[in-house]
């Protein structure tokens, strides 16, 4: 068991391959310290993901959701982010509804250059999801349970 | 008669609760507008008046049942890789079995609800095959039935063979009377569920109110048509591609009528597995489905809405009494039409397929007279034509 | 009303292959969609307050075939965007369009009769301008039209075809909405909603009427909440999976619901699906001015953007 069992919530990144998902690694290189909650898949583009990743992730336990793309304007792919900001928007208007508070879903831009920036992001947002209590768990049907219980064994 | 019971009103939920503590005792209860069967629970209040809006039948046969779980083991630490072996040899599998199913009483379904069991058990307790699932589930139930003192313009159990005070399938049959239930054994099973100290004797003259309720409720259902020659009359239309598109046409293919069915029993089995583990799951399917009938090829027979329409009303009205001594597989709850959308009515099509099959075939010659003892079944079916397969249980 | 619009659905047969509008039912309390093909059948056409069900939602399967429909200022939204979204072609659909009044809720009904009676022990009902009265057995109970009609109704703001080449009435005053049901929603807490959620998905019996009554889920037979590949959801019978299910229609129809109200209707258990729905119409309203089925030459929102979006605050990091 991790010793940071407990005090490490699991938040989910979703980071586009051309900006975001380097500007992480630029942190990484330059060595920035950051919280270790997030846990990154890179997507080929923030065009790519679908709302239904943030909220499959958030109904899933996840206790938060960060998604991060190429500035808009600065797309590899043109105009993906451009749609990509909408359907956000979008999705973190659904949240509310579903009884997920909408803070625990953020996007941003971050570009391959910008590490200090990306530590900042990834500090703002642990820190906004620690100040939340742990994301509420639907009650699973008791066969999936069973099948979480053999995971345990 | 002896063995009746008698539980006032106000004992109900007491003696409900009772039977709780050793028992799943799954009741009906309002949940938002509808009126569902849960595991009885005090405070959540109980729902004896309006017809529910489920049946009954996931007491035996789950939304979604268990049938093993499995693991793949990993090897010890250390150990030696042997060659050839891959993470999926069976040696490697651990498999269990669920937990044995809970004594279960049911309490206060309707008499049409009884008849899931009339339909599954052929099935699932045939003289060729056994569900081991089922047939745990079913020995371990008790079916209190409750007749109907009112009936909608929906219902239609008459038209079937059903009644509103069906004891066929019922351990017991509870009928209200003005200040509490009169409960009447009708099995040894159901006398044995009668034992609370909260039931008394029932008095001499409860039996003859209720049969008075139950004489009300079945006048009220009015005149049955004659459903005789339906399986044929079915048989003939089977091609009759424009006869099921104009019934089909309202038809929005959901599966409301199906998952709200007593007896409809289709399932489909799936793995649900997450990294070593796994669940084998049945869940229910719907013939209403695309899905339902797509084969691996990418070929769909039922690809319209008209064939599943078709073998939903087919399945029910004909193929089944063919294979099973004349029995309808509709009880007649009439939960399809009361929850359909799109207002189908299955009444309908099967009055309308009547009346287009004589349309299209001359009658058939007069019958000979059977002997005196002429069985109230219906003519025996003809055996080895036009039988058709069917998904879920061959 | 009805005879003029009988007229004009006779008018338009000889040149389509059938119209869809409303029939008799299989209750007194209900209509059924009807597929009118003959000049004789139209006498058994339905209009009025229990002409609910939305006919566009079949319109996509006569693709390739000249239809006529019958639509009620809700249903004609719908056939707007089918028709933006390229599912229907304009010149295949002859839409014949009226004055809607409002429908009744059945399950308002069922409330306003009380526990001990159920919509279906009524045996016959008689509809004024604003009053229902139903006959169950020998007595008769009447209720005001307005604690009846459908929630969609109270805050219609096209209560007449958007677009028609056939209308038969004077046209209606339409309303506003001001998302009164979704701010009396919120009135509850985070924590609130997600118990309501959990309580009323718990009776989804996933038989899919929310989806298959909607005129604007064009997946039909291919719908990934039924895929195995990708595999979103699981046959397990758990709450989440359901609640999931209509998470995936919400962001599916993200500005392009016409709020016919459909989905919550058809639903068997009476689960109020049409929130999520509601919430997404909401949003593309204030975020991106879009309404859906009111214009067929716009694009919805989702499929394309702006490079400056200044109804979008982003967060600032």
């Amino acid at each position: 068991m991790s010793v940071l069992t407990g005090k490490e919530r699991r938040i989910v990144g979703f980071l586009c391959n051309w900006c975001s998902y380097g500007g992480a690694d630029t942190a990484g290189v330059g060595r920035f310290v950051q919280p270790t909650d997030l846990r990154i898949i890179r997507v080929p583009c923030s065009g790519r993901i679908n709302p239904l990743f943030i909220v499959k992730a958030l109904l899933g336990g996840a206790d938060g959701v960060l998604v991060s793309g190429c500035h808009p304007r600065d797309c590899h792919y043109a105009e993906g982010n451009f749609y990509a900001r909408r359907r956000l928007e979008m999705c973190k208007n659904l949240l509310p509804l579903v009884g997920i508070d909408p803070k625990r879903f953020e996007y941003t831009w971050v570009s391959a250059s910008e590490g200090q920036r990306w530590q900042h992001v990834v500090t703002e947002f642990t820190k906004q999801i620690h100040a939340l209590p742990p994301a509420p768990v639907f009650p699973e049907s008791p066969e999936i349970e069973r099948l979480a219980a053999c995971a345990g064994e | 008669m002896p063995g009746n019971k008698f539980l006032a009103t106000a004992d109900v939920a007491a003696w409900l609760g009772e039977l709780s503590k050793t028992m799943r005792v799954f009741a009906p209860r309002n949940e938002g507008q509808a009126v569902v069967y849960r595991e009885f629970d005090a405070a959540k209040g109980l729902e004896l008046r309006r017809k529910p809006t489920e049946s009954a039948k996931h007491a035996l046969f789950p939304r979604s049942e268990e049938l093993l779980s499995f693991s793949y083991l990993r090897p010890a630490f250390g150990a030696p890789e042997k060659e050839g072996e891959t993470p999926s040899d069976v040696s490697q599998v651990q498999v269990k079995m669920p937990v044995e199913p809970m004594p279960t009483v049911v309490f206060g379904m309707l008499g049409c609800d009884a008849g899931s069991v009339t339909t599954f058990d052929p099935i699932y307790d045939g003289s060729k095959f056994k569900d081991v699932y089922y047939l745990k589930k079913r020995q371990a139930t008790v079916f209190i039935v409750r007749a109907c003192a009112e009936v909608l313009s929906t219902c239609f159990c008459n038209w079937v063979g059903g009644d509103p005070a069906n004891t066929k399938n019922a351990d017991v049959l509870a009928t209200e009377l003005s200040d509490g239930w009169l409960l009447q054994p009708v099995t040894e099973r159901g006398e044995k569920a009668l034992t609370s100290p909260l039931l008394k004797d029932a008095p001499a003259a409860s039996e003859g109110q209720a049969t008075a309720i139950h004489d009300n409720a079945r006048k009220s259902l009015g005149d049955a048509p004659n459903l005789e020659g339906i399986d044929a009359a079915l048989f003939s239309l089977f091609a009759d591609n424009d006869f099921w598109q104009r019934q089909s046409a309202g038809c929005l293919a959901c599966g409301t009528c199906t998952y709200l069915c007593p007896t409809c029993h289709c399932f489909s089995i799936t793995d649900e597995t997450s990294a070593r583990n796994g669940v084998r799951l049945r869940s229910w399917d719907t013939c209403m489905a695309s899905l339902y009938t797509l084969e691996a090829s990418g070929h769909n027979p039922r690809s319209l809405k008209a064939a599943r329409l078709r073998n939903r009303v087919g399945h029910k009205f004909a193929y089944f009494l063919r294979n099973n001594d004349g029995q309808i597989s509709c009880c007649g709850c009439g939960r399809c039409i009361k929850s359909c959308p799109s207002s189908v009515d299955i009444r309908q099509i099967v009055k309308d397929a009547l009346v287009q099959a004589a349309s299209i075939a001359p009658p058939p010659p007069p019958q000979p007279v059977a002997p005196a003892a002429a069985s109230p079944k219906p003519a025996a079916p003809v055996k080895g034509k036009g039988r058709t397969k069917e998904k879920a249980n061959g | 009303m009805d005879d003029e619009l009988k007229g004009a659905i006779r008018k338009v047969l000889p040149d389509v292959d059938c119209v869809i509008g409303w029939g008799p039912g299989p209750d007194p309390l209900r209509s059924a969609p009807f597929f009118m093909r003959k000049p004789e059948e139209v006498d058994a056409f339905v209009v009025g307050p229990l002409a609910v069900n939305n006919p566009a939602v079949f319109l996509p399967e006569y693709k390739g075939k000249k239809v006529g429909i019958v639509v009620k200022g809700c249903d004609s939204r719908s056939v707007v965007q089918q028709i933006a979204e390229g599912l229907v072609k304009r010149e295949e659909v002859v839409i014949i369009g009226f004055p809607c009044s409002g429908v009744v809720d059945i399950q308002k009904i069922a409330a306003q009769l009380g526990q001990d009676i159920e919509p279906g022990m009524v045996t016959s009902l008689s509809i004024s301008s604003d009053k229902l009265t139903v006959n169950v057995k020998d007595t008769a109970k009447t209720m005001d039209m307005a604690d009846v009609r459908a929630d969609k109704c109270a805050s219609c703001q096209y209560p007449n075809a958007v677009v028609s080449d056939e209308f038969v009435g004077t046209p209606k005053e339409g309303k506003t909405d001001d998302y009164a049901d979704l701010a009396a929603f919120e009135e509850k807490s985070i924590d609130e909603r997600f118990a309501f959620w959990e309580q009323e998905m718990s009776r989804c019996i996933r038989c899919y009427a929310c989806r298959n009554a909607c005129p604007l889920c064009v997946c039909r037979d291919h719908c990934v909440a039924t895929s195995r590949e990708p595999h979103w959801l699981n046959q397990a019978d758990s709450t989440r999976e359901k609640l999931f299910f209509q998470l995936i229609h919400a962001t599916h129809l993200a500005g392009r619901c016409t709020g016919c109200g459909e989905c919550s209707r058809a639903c068997p258990v009476g689960i109020p699906v049409g929130l999520f729905k509601r919430t997404m119409t909401r949003a593309a309203a204030r975020l991106f001015d879009y309404q859906a089925g009111t214009n067929a030459e716009t694009v919805p929102p989702l499929q394309t953007f702006a490079t400056e979006e200044p109804t979008i605050k982003e967060r600032e990091w």
